[in-house]
């Protein structure tokens, strides 16, 4: 009986982050290209979605998923991370991929031109966004052999994932081929309702520990 | 119009420096490449082909007319 729900969820989830980007992608207002550079384009686009999807894909939203099991959701919230992180990873690769295959810029010095033009803010808000992607997956993957307790990693991980949703939605809707209007403000939508999730656990606990410690002291 | 679009120019200005015909400027405000003399247009796809993020659309239907001389 509890399937249904989980399905519901699941299907839901899947709607929001894969199907409205496919279908804002499908409509959108944007010559088509190669099969590659449109297959790359498209696989970026929904590893950057699924990384708005893990806002939701975690304790932050408990009550939301709550047919589901926590250590489920924890499961999926892996699976996705290290899946599309590792896509979001190589994707600055993806922009002159083609390039192997065409006449004109070679890949390098294209791959080069594009990691050095500081005068784009796009570039640097996407270059320190990457930056904190690497970090979140190596602290991630490492995690046990951090010095530090769950609990700090998990906040750290938290300010960590915010900051870098805050500029790689930046990076995406400046640079982003796909992001016409329609796509940014998904994109805008999603990325503050899952800072305001991350936000509203992290303050809720805040207070709810504060309020716990201060009962404990009147008892005393 | 023959070059159609730029979508996520990053501003490295290479592809005003190729075009020999001067139809691309970057724009001061935006800091980004703008068509700016589109009619000046001679599908040479020099732009295209030298942008590094493949920022610049050139519309396929369009192609340069044959101009046979008689002289």
């Amino acid at each position: 009986m509890r399937e249904f729900p989980k399905k519901r969820i699941l299907v839901s989830i899947a709607a929001i982050f894969i199907g409205l980007p496919l279908l804002f992608w499908a409509v959108g207002d944007v010559p088509r290209r190669t099969v590659l550079k449109e297959s790359l384009s498209l696989l970026t686009l929904l590893a950057f979605c699924l990384m708005l999807a893990q806002f939701f894909l975690a304790r932050t939203s408990r009550g939301l998923l709550k047919d589901l099991k926590m250590g489920t959701v924890i499961k999926i919230h892996k699976v996705i991370g290290y899946l599309f992180v590792a896509v979001l990873l190589v994707h600055p690769f993806f922009v002159v991929l083609p390039r192997y295959f065409e006449a004109g810029v070679a890949p390098m010095e294209a791959f080069v031109t594009m990691l050095t033009t500081f005068d784009s803010v796009g570039i640097v808000v996407g270059i320190v966004a990457w930056c904190l992607l690497l970090l979140l997956a190596i602290t991630s993957l490492i995690r046990k052999k951090l010095p530090m307790e769950y609990t700090t990693w998990r906040l750290w991980h938290g300010i960590m994932a915010l900051v870098f949703i805050s500029l790689a939605t930046w990076h995406a809707i400046e640079l982003g081929r796909h992001t016409d209007r329609a796509m940014s403000i998904y994109m805008s939508i999603l990325a503050v309702s899952g800072i305001l999730f991350l936000l509203k656990t992290y303050v809720a606990a805040g207070l709810q520990r504060r309020r716990m410690v201060s009962h404990v002291s009147t008892q005393q | 119009m023959t070059i159609e679009r730029i979508d996520g120019c990053i501003g490295c200005g290479i592809c005003v420096k190729t075009c020999p015909t001067d139809v691309i400027r970057m724009d001061p405000k935006t800091k980004k490449a703008a068509i700016t003399y589109p009619a000046d247009c001679q599908i040479c796809h020099l732009c295209r082909m030298y942008c590094p993020v493949d920022a610049i659309t050139i519309s396929p239907e369009k192609s340069i007319p044959v101009v046979v001389s008689w002289g």
